[in-house]
């Protein structure tokens, strides 16, 4: 299984190793059999896949292998008040889980057994640390999927997806992760246990926890079990790639199959450049047959009868459209897509940027982006989620400038004010984290944004957990 | 809740900030002390605001903070929770004069909504765009959009299409103070900050009232659909055909399980032995592309478990096999006044949830018809009873079926709602640490407790 950064041995080497280290820090680690200071570990943890440089590495991390351990690091940490950054498999996009001197991480990236598959109600109990991709192979044994699918599904944690409510390619038909969430176990800050949610499909006692604590990007307590609702496997998918002149043609047809009434159970859309990059990484051929890209999936008993109509949808805007002839064919080109974003990455510094609008404005937004490569004049590849309108522009820069601060944020500024102009988002999935807090004020309002800090203090009243992110 | 201030002041404010919208007549407000859960307040409430818009739900909102005057929220009152009930000194914001439909977006399939709309009356105007708005109480025509999302609201439809949780997108909320908030989002997802939305969903007016809703919509599904009527001879034998219909993976969009005491009732109120005296009935319906195929399995697995089955593709002859079911709370409600239990467990634990009422039943000397969401193991276990107080062996046998749920690893509450009926057995489920969070949670959206006071929580003193 792939373990990101994992490394087989920890040592936990005395704390004078570090010269940063705080008193509080130092009595922390030490009394945790689990902790390492190993300056590679600590390296790992400052950051995650934003591109965020951290200004310096926390003073230790911490791999949980058991509930025990996460409790006892909390209720230690809250007596010593030291402040932690969870961490699952650190794939984030937001700098969520990335830390800084004087924080301890908390990885539960070794809490990674799935306890229990139950194929007659549709549910698996898994470890927070478990990798997306590892849970669909074992469920898929019983006809079995789970729904939640990001592009990452190989590197991130099941738990990190929960903190930062994943969508990916199944969404558009499946909902997101908090869709398929029926039940959390949390540790709290200061080491108590609370279990949210339910073992049944429905419930309303009390207020809904649970989806408070999806999407709280570590802020509110730590998730060490979840349990999860699976769906049985489609009987029949249907898998569908159109090319067209521009992504602006692109964008309308996407829009037109919304408006057509049918529901993929994916519609991915990828621009020109990025196709570019694509074919430059992997050696495909795509650029030559057109300017834009859209993947769509129809499945269940109806998927051919549903990609029918998705085709008339298309065919006003289409140059070419082409029909997976087989199971693998589909593979290859849902694998193009899932390649879009680590063959940008070779290009430069990458910055992904996740913008939601409303479906039936995505060839404005295209535009928009266009006129903010020119004027900010850093290069803009983008992929979307086109059945939820949500966009993931790639600002990338050359390797020695910086991914977090003057062009790039600049651009990343614009962007927030197009997807608001538009009646949007600033972040359809992957969260607010460091990066995104400055526009944060700006599209919830003051009254809102008040309410959210005082319910975090209700959960996370010191404020130790996680820091300065999401809010 | 005490006042210090004396309670026609508030009446007075309350008319001259909202000329024409305040009712005092005491023979309106008698309407406001009951909803359908079989329980009245001790007297009517103050006066009823009938708000017309947000600026008067507001304003409503800022007197009632100043006076510290407690506020219940009303929809259409058919809550079965006893939710929307209001009692002496205390205010009701009736909803149901903002029934407006805003704006239905195709394009985005999206529709924006006034709160007080009836949800058959909002499907009715989005049919005709090709489009429907899933959540589906059995009492969709007697029930405010804006009372489904308080209590985000399940239904016969929600296994397969999903409770109101999944079907809205962002809400226009007025907090205690006064304040207007937008919570949510017009985008499909959207995951910046908490999900106060999600919160929202299912606080029973306790922590703000909503006042504008956008509506994520569905297209009308095509191809028809097919229902199954399958007759048992015992209801074990039913809840283990539904749940053979589940493991095989099937996703039916309706099913629905009733026992032979409800057949029983729905027979005599018929007058027609429309079961041929079974002892339990399953309906299943399947929609979609797959209607046929789906529901051919589901009648394989329901004979092959000694039910007697009815396939059709008929229009007519479906909505006679879901009339059946539809009719089964009135033919209850006829024989007296109802209180309906709304627990749900496991599905693979249906069959036993059955046979621990029939366990209660005789340990308490009542009978309990009991209807079931199969699809997603809510279960409707109902006692009838003459008069307007619940007898003392009613209220013991709902305990033990409360505490029977939470052993089978279920809920108290499916769909219905804490409300004043189950808020004694809140604490039971939630554990101490997550009653306490979610009293903090109030707190900070109500700290005056002028919010529905006494619904959900019991009072602290
Ligand atoms: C190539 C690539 C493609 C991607 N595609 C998608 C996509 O399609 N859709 C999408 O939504 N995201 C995508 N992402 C972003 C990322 O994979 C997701 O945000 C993922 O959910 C993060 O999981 P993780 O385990 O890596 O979490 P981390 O990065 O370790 O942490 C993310 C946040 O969650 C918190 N956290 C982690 N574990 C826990 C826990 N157990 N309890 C409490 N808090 C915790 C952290 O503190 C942090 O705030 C992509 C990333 C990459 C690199
Ligand atoms: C015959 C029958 C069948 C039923 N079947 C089902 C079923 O299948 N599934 C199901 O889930 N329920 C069912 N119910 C219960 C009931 O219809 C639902 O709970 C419905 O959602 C209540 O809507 P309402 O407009 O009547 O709300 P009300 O009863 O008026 O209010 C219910 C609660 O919501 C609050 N509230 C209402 N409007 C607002 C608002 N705008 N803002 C804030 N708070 C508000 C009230 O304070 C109260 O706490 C059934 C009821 C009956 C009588």
């Amino acid at each position: 299984m792939f373990r990101p950064g994992m490394k087989g041995n920890t040592v936990n080497t005395s704390p004078t190793a570090s010269a940063a280290m705080t008193s509080a820090t130092a009595a922390l680690l030490e009394s945790l059999a689990c902790a390492s200071t190993d300056p590679q570990d600590r390296a790992h943890a400052s950051t995650d896949r934003s591109g965020y440089v951290s200004p310096s590495v926390p003073d230790g991390v911490v791999f949980a292998e058991s509930i025990d351990d996460v409790a006892q690091t909390m209720r230690r940490a809250s007596e010593l008040g030291v402040q932690v950054v969870p961490r699952g498999a650190g794939s984030g996009l937001a700098g969520g889980a990335a830390a800084h001197a004087g924080q301890v991480v908390l990885d539960v990236s070794r809490m990674n057994r799935i306890l229990h598959i139950d194929p007659v109600e549709q549910i698996a109990v898994v470890e927070p640390g478990v990798v997306n991709a590892a849970v669909n192979a074992a469920v898929a044994e019983h006809g079995l999927f789970y729904a939640p699918d990001p592009a990452s599904t190989a590197i991130c944690s099941i738990g990190g997806n929960i903190a930062t409510n994943a969508g990916g390619m199944w969404c558009a038909k499946y909902g997101v992760t908090r869709e398929s969430i029926l039940a959390l176990r949390v540790v709290l800050p200061d080491g108590r246990i609370l279990d949210t949610g339910r073992g049944t499909i429905k419930g309303v006692t009390g207020y809904d926890l649970n989806a408070l604590m999806i999407g709280s990007e570590g802020t509110l307590g730590i998730v060490v079990e979840a349990k999860l609702r699976l769906r049985p496997r489609p009987v029949h998918t249907a898998t569908l790639v159109a090319y067209f002149p521009d992504v602006a043609a692109a964008a309308q047809a996407a829009s037109a199959i919304i408006a057509a009434r049918v529901q993929p159970s994916v519609l991915e859309l990828m621009d020109g450049q990025t196709l570019a990059a694509v074919d430059a990484a992997q050696g495909s051929d795509h650029a030559v047959r057109g300017g834009a890209f859209l993947l769509a999936q129809t499945d269940g008993y109806g998927a051919y009868l549903e990609q029918e109509v998705l085709v008339e949808a298309i065919r006003p805007y289409a140059s070419s459209m082409e029909q997976a002839a087989d199971a693998e064919h589909a593979g290859a080109l849902m694998a193009a897509r899932r390649a879009a974003i680590p063959s940008v990455e070779e290009l430069g510094r990458v910055s992904i940027c996740d913008v939601g609008v409303p479906r039936n404005r995505l060839a404005e937004a295209f535009a928009g982006l266009d006129a903010i490569a020119a004027k900010t004049g850093v290069r803009i590849f983008t992929v979307a989620h086109a059945a939820d309108g949500n966009l993931h522009p790639m600002i990338v820069v050359e390797p020695h400038e910086s991914i977090t601060e003057g062009p790039a944020k600049e651009a990343l500024g614009e962007m927030f004010h197009l997807a608001k102009g538009l009646g949007g988002t600033l972040t359809g999935e992957h969260g607010v984290g460091l990066l995104k807090r400055d526009w944060l004020q700006a599209e919830l309002g003051d009254t809102s944004l008040e309410l959210q800090h005082a319910i975090r203090d209700v959960f996370n009243p010191r404020g130790l957990l996680n820091p300065g992110k999401a809010i | 809740m005490t006042t210090t201030h004396s309670t026609t002041k508030i009446v007075d404010a309350l008319q001259a900030a909202l000329p024409g919208r305040v009712d005092t007549d005491p023979a309106l407000l008698d309407a406001f002390t009951t909803d359908r859960s079989g329980h009245r307040s001790p007297g009517a409430p103050l006066a009823v605001v009938n708000a017309c818009t947000i600026e008067d739900v507001q304003a409503a909102c800022r007197l009632a903070s100043e006076f510290r005057v407690p506020v219940v929220s009303r929809g259409a009152g058919t809550g079965l929770a006893g939710g929307a009930i209001a009692g002496p000194g205390e205010i009701v914001l009736s909803l149901t004069g903002m029934d407006r439909i805003l704006e239905v977006s195709p394009a985005n399939r999206l529709a924006v909504v006034e709160p007080g709309i009836l949800n058959g009356d909002l499907n009715r105007v989005l049919a005709g765009h090709g489009l429907w708005w899933a959540p589906d109480p059995a009492s969709k025509d007697i029930s405010t959009v804006g009372g489904n999302i308080a209590m985000n609201a399940g239904g016969l439809l929600c296994a397969k299409y999903g409770v109101t949780r999944e079907a809205v997108l962002a809400l226009k909320v007025v907090l205690a103070d006064g304040r207007l908030i937008t919570v949510g989002h017009r985008t499909v997802k959207g995951v910046t900050g908490f999900d106060v939305c999600a919160l929202m969903i299912g606080s029973e007016g306790t922590l703000g009232i909503i006042v504008e809703a956008t509506l994520k919509l569905q297209p009308l599904v095509s191809g028809g659909v097919a229902t199954v009527g399958a007759f048992f001879d015992s209801v074990e034998d039913a809840a283990a055909a539904a749940s053979a219909i589940t493991a095989e993976g099937l996703v039916p969009s309706i099913m629905e399980l009733m026992d032979g005491r409800t057949i029983t009732a729905m027979e005599r109120f018929a007058g027609d032995a429309v079961f041929g005296g079974a002892g339990a009935f399953l309906l299943v319906q399947c929609d979609g592309p797959a209607a046929q195929a789906t529901a051919s399995r589901a009648a394989a697995l329901a004979t092959a478990i000694g039910g007697r089955v009815e396939t059709t593709t008929d229009p007519e002859e479906s909505d006679r096999l879901v009339g059946l079911r539809r009719n089964a709370f009135p033919a209850l409600e006829a024989m007296g006044t109802m209180l309906v239990e709304d627990m749900a467990v496991p599905r693979d634990r249906m069959a036993d949830a059955f046979a621990a009422i029939r366990r209660i039943e005789q340990k308490y000397d009542v009978a309990i018809p009991s209807t079931c969401h199969a699809g997603d193991g809510n279960l409707h276990p109902s006692f009838v009873y003459t008069g307007d107080t619940v007898p003392e062996n009613i209220w013991a046998a709902a305990g033990e079926m409360f505490r029977t749920a939470l052993d089978f690893g279920g809920t108290l509450s499916g769909e219905h709602g804490i409300g004043l009926l189950k808020r004694a057995w809140l604490r039971d489920e939630l554990g101490d640490d997550q009653y306490e969070l979610q009293r903090g949670i109030k707190e900070l959206f109500d700290p005056l407790g002028i919010l529905n006071p006494g619904k959900v929580f019991v009072p602290e003193d």
